[in-house]
Formats: structure tokens, C-alpha cells, sequence
């Protein structure tokens, strides 16, 4: 795709950040630097639930009139639907508020290029491997709060496996919610499995929590030695041979999601917000 | 426009944000950023290029701390960011301290809209709900125990517990967003309270809830 630069507009990332990981926000930053040195906008920043600077004070940091919110999440839930246009007062597609022009479009994990990533994920963390006697996990994090938040896993484990790829069996699944993915074992039929963290970025989740919930890290790890655990593979374990990935939000060509999306809201104005 | 702003502000003597010193046109840059402890020792300091690296150094503190909060009073020193522009300045000083210089800007102008607490907390939803339940006294504790330079944030405070109901008087409430006693400084602005002070907010409500169903 062509992107046809903005110079009179800025992009606004918005990510989740946390408390307790910088590597949480790293690949926001890197989304934003990659997309900075093509100059395709006027300007380029970062926003954060969890960290600095914050979703409400973005609009501080903006010159320009007309902006881009893109947020950089993997599900159209909670946090697209209901945090981000809440915190920076957005009611529509488009809304004019503060004296700037908001556009809002949709989340990267919703894109249809994931798929490409995903899968591409998959084949790199498992070279060799048979797909046909392979079931990929793409996992998500699962919530009560906002039933889509599970719809955009769903979608990509449809679409992987009908990618052509030829994996035994694709399937979601959630840390806390139906179906978890500590009952991996039970629910895979093929020797080989393969696990996609469907977030954006490594942090707790990828590092710590899946690795438990699989069986290949002690509850009681340091989430400081974290990048060891997707060195490890395979793991054999509970009668099968496991790859695990980290999450798929650390490439560059998440740039490209982002704007595409910009792309897709100007042509037909996808957006978030329901 | 925030470059412009900061220009003129540099041009009129402005030479500190927080913990860092501004230097124009030193060792070879357009601008050159060091910690503050650092001024008098540049010639020492580990040379670093371009605002992207501002990050780097501002995420970890010296004794090995997250840094999730970049009001924390607690800048790791012996560094010299070398930078090539205006623009570039301001990239950093965003990475630094974000948002502030558009903070400044908007109080300067007087548009920097204060959302006072009982605002902020009433339009939480999920599980920081439960925040607002805070009783006033718990909140101005709160103040006491989260913010201002004593707890690490050198923030200058602008918002209220409500309309009607200011912070009451303590090192944090009267701090004046800038490290140390100088007239040439961007001070740092909270318009709101942040996200940190929320969940801390949320904490203290489950612990008050839990002590008055003891005691009932």
C-alpha cells in the first residue's frame, strides 16, 4: 500500500503500558519510531492507560489540528470501546473537541494482515515442523467486562486455519476465561503444538503467566529472567513436543497495520467505537 | 506551537525542566541535557545522541527501580544527551517528562482545563469503580502519602478534592513543580491526578469498606 503522507496531521498511538514492565510500552515506541523515520506524519506519539505520558494528556502533546488515534490493542473490547473514548472524550468516527480534529480508527489486532503475522509467527517459532500434525493456540487474555474482547482471537484462529497452511487444528484460547489454555494438552490432539500470545507486547502475560499456565515455567519464576522462557523450545512435556512464541507485537511490521488502518479509516471510516 | 514556545523560552533564559539542565549550543549540539548534579561536570559525562535515547535513561533509576512515573525525583546522572534541534528538544524533553511542555504551555494560556479528584474518580469504570468510594479524608492522606517530592513526584499540584474542598497544607499540596531554587525552570504541572494516584485511591477504599463492615 501507498501511504500518501500527512505532514499537517499527527498520529497518536495509544497502548496499555504497565506499572511494573517497561518492555510493556517498548514495542509502542518502536511502532512510533519506525512510522517517524518513513515522516509520514507531521508528528508521532505515544500514550499510555498505565504509564506516562497518559491517554488524557496526549492531547498536550499534539500541535497539529487534525489527529489519528490508532489504538495499538489486539481486541475491539473495553479498553477501545469504552477507556480510550472516554479518557480522550471521543463520541464518533470523527469528533471535534479541544480544537483539533480526532479521527478514531480501528485496534491492530482486528486488521486482516494479522493473520499474516500470526502465522508467520507460528512457522518461524516451529521450523520444520509438519503443520498437519500441528494444533496452533492463538491466546488471548479474556475478560468479563466486554464480551467482544474474545472476537478478535476467535476471528484469527478461523482465519489461520484456513490460511492454506495445512495445521492440524487452529483454535483460541484465553488465561481466564472458557477455553484455557492450561487445559492445552487435553485439548490438543496432535503431538506438536505451538503457542501464539496474541498481545502486543512481552510483558507478565508472555513472560510469566502463559509459561505457567503451561506447565514450562514455575509459578514462582522471576519475571526478570523472562526472556529465557522463548529460548527454550521445544519443550516436551505431557506427551507432546511445545514451541512457544513470544508475543506479536514486538515486528516492524506492525508499522504497517498502523497504517493501514489510517488507510481504512479515511477510505471507509473503520472505527472502534461501536 | 510547542517548538516555538520553547525556543522563545530558551531564548529568554529558561535552562531547566525537572531534573534536567538545557545547554544550548555545547559540546558540538544544538542542545546538550545532563542531570542537573551534572552542570559543572560535563566533560565527565557518558555522550549520548539523538531523543529517542531520552527513554532509555529515564526508565530505570539508579538503585535499579522502574520508573513508571517520570515526575519520580530520582533521574539517574552521569549521562549527556546531545541533540540536534529544536525539535529534537522537544522529543526528548517529551520521552523526560511527557506532556509538560504542552502543560506549561496550556497554564501559561490558561487552557490547561484542572479536573479536580472527585471528577476523575467518578468517571472511572471497571475495576477502579470502586475508587471513588474514597472518604475526603482518605484522599487527602492520600496526597500526603503519593505525591509531592517526599514521595518522589515533582509535580506542582493544580487540581482539588472537589470545587468546594482544596488539599490541605502539606510539602506536597504547596510544592512548586521545580527541583531546586532557580527562576529558570518549566515547572511540571499535574492537571489531574494520574492513574498511579487512582489505583493507590482504589486501595484505601477497599481498606476503609473493609474496616467499617468490621466494625458494624
Amino acid at each position: 500500500m501507498l501511504f500518501i503522507p500527512k505532514p499537517d496531521a499527527a498520529l497518536l498511538i495509544v497502548g496499555h503500558g504497565s506499572t511494573e514492565n517497561p518492555d510493556s510500552s517498548t514495542p509502542y515506541f518502536d511502532h512510533a519510531e519506525e512510522i517517524r523515520s518513513r515522516g509520514l506524519f507531521g508528528e508521532v506519539h505515544c500514550c499510555f492507560w498505565k504509564e506516562e505520558p497518559s491517554i488524557r494528556e496526549a492531547r498536550f502533546l499534539i500541535d497539529a489540528k487534525e489527529v489519528y488515534v490508532v489504538p495499538d490493542f489486539i481486541s475491539e473490547g473495553y479498553f477501545t470501546q469504552e477507556v480510550i473514548p472516554r479518557e480522550l472524550e471521543l463520541t464518533a468516527a470523527t469528533t471535534q473537541i479541544h480544537g483539533k480534529t480526532w479521527h478514531y480508527t480501528k485496534p491492530v489486532g482486528v486488521h486482516p494482515s494479522m493473520t499474516d503475522i500470526l502465522t508467520r509467527r507460528a512457522l518461524e517459532v516451529a521450523p520444520g515442523v509438519d503443520p498437519a500434525e500441528t494444533t496452533v493456540f492463538v491466546v488471548g487474555h479474556g475478560t468479563g467486562l466486554n464480551q467482544n474482547s474474545t472476537k478478535a482471537v476467535r476471528d484469527q484462529a478461523e482465519l489461520i486455519k484456513n490460511s492454506g497452511v495445512g495445521y492440524a487444528e487452529v483454535l483460541d484460547a484465553y488465561m481466564e476465561e472458557q477455553p484455557f489454555i492450561a487445559e492445552w494438552a487435553t485439548i490438543a490432539k496432535t503431538p506438536n503444538v505451538v503457542v501464539v500470545p496474541f498481545f502486543i507486547a512481552d510483558g507478565l502475560h508472555s513472560y510469566q503467566d502463559i509459561p505457567v499456565l503451561l506447565g514450562i515455567e514455575k509459578d514462582e519464576g522471576e519475571a526478570a529472567s523472562q526472556r529465557e522462557v522463548f529460548r527454550q523450545n521445544p519443550y516436551h512435556l505431557r506427551d507432546k513436543t511445545l514451541y512457544y512464541s513470544s508475543a506479536i507485537g514486538t515486528g516492524r511490521l506492525m508499522a504497517d497495520v498502523i497504517l493501514d488502518l489510517v488507510d481504512d479509516f479515511d477510505k471507509h471510516q473503520l472505527t472502534a467505537l461501536p | 506551537m510547542i517548538p516555538q514556545r520553547l525556543e522563545n523560552a530558551l531564548n529568554e533564559g529558561i535552562r531547566q525542566i525537572g531534573q534536567i539542565a538545557i545547554h544550548p549550543d555545547t559540546a558540538g549540539a544544538a542542545f546538550a541535557l545532563c542531570h542537573i548534579d551534572d552542570s559543572d561536570s560535563l566533560d565527565e559525562l557518558e555522550i549520548h545522541r539523538g531523543p529517542s535515547v531520552a527513554r532509555d535513561i529515564s526508565t530505570w533509576a539508579a538503585d535499579g527501580h522502574y520508573r513508571f512515573t517520570k515526575g519520580e525525583l530520582s533521574l539517574k546522572s552521569g549521562w549527556l544527551l546531545l541533540l540536534s534541534d529544536i525539535n529534537e528538544l522537544r522529543q526528548a524533553l517529551d520521552l523526560f517528562y511527557p506532556a509538560s511542555l504542552g502543560l506549561w504551555i496550556a497554564e501559561q494560556d490558561g487552557t490547561i482545563a484542572i479536573q479536580n479528584l472527585r471528577e476523575k474518580l467518578d468517571r472511572q469504570t471497571g475495576m477502579y469503580k470502586f475508587a471513588k468510594n474514597i472518604s475526603d479524608n482518605g484522599a487527602q492522606q492520600l496526597v500526603r502519602e503519593v505525591c509531592g517530592p517526599g514521595n518522589c513526584c515533582v509535580k506542582k499540584i493544580l487540581w482539588q478534592l472537589d470545587e468546594a474542598t482544596p488539599l490541605e497544607d502539606s510539602e506536597a499540596s504547596r510544592y512548586n513543580g521545580i527541583v531546586g531554587d532557580t527562576d529558570k525552570a518549566i515547572p511540571l504541572f499535574c492537571r489531574e491526578a494520574c492513574n498511579h494516584f487512582v489505583a493507590e485511591a482504589r486501595k484505601v477504599s477497599k481498606a476503609e469498606h473493609e474496616a467499617a463492615s468490621q466494625g458494624s
